[in-house]
């Protein structure tokens, strides 16, 4: 089996609201990044792939089976999902007992697995303590451990970087790192936020509005990134003969002065070029450049271009 | 391997279902409820010809027709439905075990948690009861009983709330219906109709546990209305669970 999943054509849709739109993807062994804006669908997909609901239409395989009404299944997946669901009563060994015992663990060598995953997570100096006392962080980390707990195959992380501060981030983009590397999951995380992806894996899919727009190594990502048509506003003074240059250049597709004189709208069809000249011309002009932005150098500009 | 996941995840589910249950703060409302009953009941022993008839209709009004079916419905509709709302049932469903053994585990959890409840409300309403009546025999026996007979009507009421909730996002509107209109209203009219009741089943059972008050009149064959209730109780439970099964969850 060379894929750990595989969806083909998938639709699904609550009432009025779709949730995933003829959805197709394939993800390899490994960490996997499934980014898009929120309600894109990426919670959708890892729902599906818990059985937690079923497809109205399409194929999907979870380790080759069929996940919905499949429990067996899902004692060689480990899920985190992206809300707070622990109970704040109880402290963090007594959760992970419960999550044990769901998977019908007991006895002396599961009390050992959860030391074993609380050191993984780098929570056994708090897991005595009420989870409701937790941090965000710490919460984060112990819902991986619950999902660690019985040794998964595989690990869906649902947005497991949202809320957390950036020592946080870095710590538990370090710990999906590891659960790959040192103990051999292959793991799926989801994400809005692209480069925090890429610093966990150069393995990526783009979803938006319900559909896999592209998938595939990071790179590629870029590219699409930089390649696609972007609006850059530049404000400053003397832009007139700034103006009249730029539409003279190939990669211009149109420019819109302020009435004002002191700012104007670029679009331009290749941006790496237009950024590489602009010093030039600036000298050539004689402008006096005080901002240059690009409104589109962001993911959803990419998405809303990928879908046309 | 199967058989062993399948015990020790239905004794974990009732073990935290039931522990959740007791951690709600819905407890100070069962605390009211029974300091109430126990004032009722106390006072009701302080009046003139007050003996173990009176006890036992009192038992039989305070007890099996209101605190029994309103605590079932208080606690077996949320159960899995609060659970489904703010989403802490994902650790249950996306567990190795089938939804229909979890079903059965919040199910136990519910009977044990209000089999408790009821024997600590009954025994302080009695205990009041015999602490100020002037006749006190039989008391003991009589509390047992009603102890007893309650917990069948546990088994059967927490069947019916609980597959309500699973069904239901609104379930306590229903099962106040039920409970007020259906049980009470129906089930106090005289006739054929009223006979299907859970009540009336109860107080046909009970007749034959005891010889105090008028629910020892009652008429009917208990052993029918023994089978008829332990078989409603297992349809309701495999027909939750069933639901629970096929339930999309999100």
């Amino acid at each position: 089996m060379s894929n750990v999943v595989e969806a083909r054509m998938l639709s699904k849709w609550y009432g009025q609201v779709i949730g995933l739109n003829n959805f197709s993807i394939d993800v390899p062994k490994g960490i996997t990044g499934i980014v898009g804006p929120n309600g894109a669908g990426k919670s959708t997909f890892f729902k599906l792939l818990t059985g937690n609901i079923r497809t109205n239409v399409g194929h999907l395989r979870v380790l080759g089976e069929e996940p919905w009404q499949n429990p067996s299944l899902l004692a060689k997946i480990g899920f985190c999902p992206d809300y707070d669901f622990l109970p704040p009563d109880l402290d963090g060994r007594e959760y992970l007992r419960f999550v044990a015992g769901l998977h019908g663990m007991e006895g002396l060598k599961t009390a050992e697995r959860v030391d074993e995953v609380l050191k993984i997570v780098n929570m056994s100096k708090d897991a005595d303590r009420s989870m409701g006392g937790y941090s965000k962080g710490m919460r984060q980390r112990i819902k991986i451990a619950g999902a660690l707990l019985h040794d998964p195959e595989l690990l869906l992380l649902d947005e497991p970087l949202t809320g957390t501060d950036p020592l946080i981030r870095k710590e538990i983009i370090d710990l999906v790192k590891d659960l790959n590397k040192v103990h051999g999951h292959d793991v799926i995380v989801s994400s809005h936020v692209l480069h925090e992806i890429e610093r966990m894996t150069h393995q990526v899919a783009l979803i938006y509005k319900g559909r896999s727009v592209a998938s595939g190594d990071l790179s590629e990502i870029r590219r699409l990134m930089s390649d696609h048509p972007h609006n850059i506003v530049l404000e400053g003074r003397g832009l007139v003969p700034l103006a009249q240059t730029l539409l003279t250049k190939p990669y211009t597709s149109s420019i819109e002065l302020r009435p004002d004189r002191l700012g104007m709208y670029v679009r331009v069809d290749r941006p790496e070029e237009f950024f590489d000249s602009l010093p030039e011309l600036v000298t050539e002009t004689g402008c006096e450049l005080e901002r240059v932005e690009s409104l589109d150098d962001d993911l959803e500009s990419v998405f809303r271009y990928l879908v046309g | 391997m199967r058989m062993s996941l399948n015990v020790i995840g239905l004794r974990t589910v009732a073990a935290f279902s039931a522990r959740k249950l007791l951690m709600n703060r819905r407890w100070m409302l069962v605390m009211l409820l029974g300091a109430l009953i126990a004032l009722v009941m106390g006072y009701a022993a302080t009046a003139d010809g007050a003996n173990m008839d009176f006890a036992s209709d009192m038992m039989g009004i305070l007890l099996l027709m209101f605190l029994l079916p309103v605590l079932s419905l208080i606690y077996g509709a949320s159960m899995i439905r609060n659970e489904m709302d703010d989403r802490s049932i994902v650790q249950v469903i996306t567990a190795p075990l089938d939804r229909r053994i979890s079903y059965l585990g919040y199910y136990i959890g519910l009977v044990v948690v209000l089999c408790l409840l009821i024997t600590v409300v009954t025994a302080i309403g009695g205990l009041a009861f015999l602490a100020f009546s002037p006749e006190r025999e039989g008391g003991a026996q009589l509390i047992v009983t009603f102890i007893a007979l309650q917990y069948l009507g546990v088994l059967v009421y927490s069947a019916l709330f609980l597959l309500l909730g699973t069904l239901m996002r609104q379930p306590i509107y229903l099962g106040l219906l039920y409970v007020f209109i259906w049980e009470g209203f129906i089930g106090s009219v005289p006739g054929s109709i009223g006979n299907l009741t859970i009540r009336h089943q109860l107080q046909v059972i009970a007749s034959e546990m005891t010889d105090y008050g008028s629910v020892a009149l009652t008429n009917g064959d208990w052993t029918m209305s023994m089978l008829a209730l332990v078989a409603l109780t297992v349809a309701m439970v495999v027909a939750g669970a069933f639901v629970l099964r096929r339930e999309e969850i999100s």
